[in-house]
């Protein structure tokens, strides 16, 4: 598996184990109106500070288990591939902006906009990730 | 995008040139060994200047190395 799949699969994974317990929480927990709410600005840290420490770990197994390979730069196949997921997590980005940005404000308040943010973001960084493991997987033209 | 695909047969211009290594023919001309497997493979076109510089490893010209299935 070339190097960049596996750093593409560290990140889904990362925020699999970050964020998927943070929005289960979040779900069961439905945010009030009230802010600041420390409680909840906590466990949103926490998530990104897991999502940051797993991102740790992973890259110093990564390059330790293949240092050749984690110090090699790009070539022009990984460059294509970055190129089209990014293209692809753009748009799907932009669609999250729009929609938190311009809608949620009229529906929503607090931390449902916060909450949402963060959800286009991470929509957006798994459409990334998946695109760049997808095309690893089945090629690139 | 119309139909057709790209070939190749660097597969046997390896084999030929003493089973040259996917990675050995990767560092000559300044790729990895998954992207000279996925072009093998057919799941990655290379660039016109990739493609220029695995012929010349070969000492071949570039239609004798690549083919274009319409």
């Amino acid at each position: 598996m070339p190097h960049r799949e596996k750093l593409a699969w560290l990140y889904l994974i990362a925020m699999a184990v970050a964020f998927v317990p943070y929005f289960t929480y979040t779900a069961m927990d439905p945010p009030t109106d009230a802010l600041p709410d420390m409680g909840r600005l906590m466990r949103l840290a926490a998530a990104l500070i897991g999502q940051a420490v797993v991102l740790g770990i992973g890259y110093l197994l990564l390059w330790v288990s293949n240092r050749t390979e984690a110090r090699a730069p790009a070539d022009e196949r990984d460059k294509a591939i970055e190129r089209r997921a990014l293209g692809v997590a753009y748009y799907v980005l932009i669609a999250g902006a729009v929609a938190v940005g311009c809608f949620l404000p009229f529906t929503d308040t607090g931390w449902s906009i916060v909450n949402s943010a963060v959800g286009a973001v991470l929509l957006a960084e798994v459409v990334h990730y998946g695109v760049v493991v997808w095309s690893y997987r089945r090629g690139v033209a | 995008m119309t139909g057709g695909r790209l070939t190749n047969d660097i597969r046997t211009l390896r084999f030929l040139a003493g089973e040259m290594s996917q990675a050995e023919l990767g560092q000559r001309i300044g790729v990895t060994r998954q992207t000279i497997a996925a072009i093998e493979a057919g799941r990655y076109s290379p660039s016109l200047e990739a493609a220029f510089r695995i012929a010349d490893v070969f000492g071949k010209r570039l239609e004798e190395v690549f083919h274009w299935e319409p």
